[in-house]
């Protein structure tokens, strides 16, 4: 199971996080928390609902707020969420990881921009390490194959 | 970096609404939104940052710092939420047996 499909289970069930500073935000009803290929921002959204937080000791009621992602120490989420994640890797059992296209890495292989081109590069580093190794010892032509032999041997 | 569009980030329903940011390293300001950028820097207007205590720094205190018009900048910037309908509540993970 991985981190992000158990967080995108989680959406809308209630949820608590702790910040790094010790803070804590318990949303009630509706979390959406979106951790971006580059993980910079959670939103945490319940519309309607309440979100609790934490403040020293003192409790503050909102209606939603937005959190920076890498203030987030950890997220705790209700155990029936874990059943739900095992339905849904089985249902998309041979999709792509996420963030595995080759649009993001194609795009990034353009070297107009030098900026751009690094960005691009850390990116895939960080994130589709899996996917790219695959790929490589697959060899050309077998995209998804590869990537699924590259993990096997690795 | 956050050059992409796919941002979770809708700020627009805050501009002109008050709006409480909290900073990394622990400031706190209200002020009304009015504007921001993809990076989360963002503009607010009649800000007033909250002091806190000097012994307990998690604790905020009444005092308070006006501001005026000030950007925040985006890296800092760890928390944006609306005031409209923020309250203080009591401790809602009070309960018999601590739990």
């Amino acid at each position: 199971m991985l981190p992000l499909s158990l967080l995108k289970t989680a959406q809308g069930h209630p949820m608590l996080v702790e910040l790094k500073n010790g803070h804590l935000v318990n949303c009630d009803t509706w979390i959406f928390v979106k951790l971006s290929v580059r993980q910079r921002f959670s939103s945490v959204r319940p519309p309607d609902f309440e979100k609790i937080m934490q403040d020293g000791d003192r409790f503050w009621r909102m209606p939603e707020c937005y959190i920076r992602g890498n203030t987030i120490k950890y997220l705790r989420v209700p155990d029936e969420v874990i059943d739900k994640v095992q339905e849904e890797t089985k249902s998309r059992g041979d999709r792509k990881p996420p963030g595995v296209g080759g649009r993001g890495r194609g795009r990034g292989g353009s070297r107009d921009e030098g900026a751009a081109g690094r960005q691009a590069k850390g990116i895939g580093r960080g994130m589709e390490d899996a996917g790219a190794k695959g790929r490589g010892k697959g060899g050309p032509g077998a995209k998804s194959g590869g990537k699924g032999g590259g993990r096997g041997r690795g | 970096m956050s050059g992409r569009k796919e941002t979770v980030l809708d700020l627009a329903k805050f501009v002109d609404k008050g709006v409480q940011v909290k900073l990394t390293g622990g400031r706190q300001v209200v002020g009304t939104l009015k504007g921001y950028d993809q990076l989360l820097n963002l503009v607010l207007d009649e800000a007033v940052e909250h002091l806190r205590d000097a012994d307990d720094p998690l604790k905020t205190t009444d005092q308070k710092r006006s501001l005026g018009l000030i950007v925040c900048r985006g890296t800092a910037v760890m928390l944006v939420a609306p005031t409209d309908g923020t309250d203080e509540i009591s401790n809602p993970f009070v309960q018999p047996d601590g739990a």
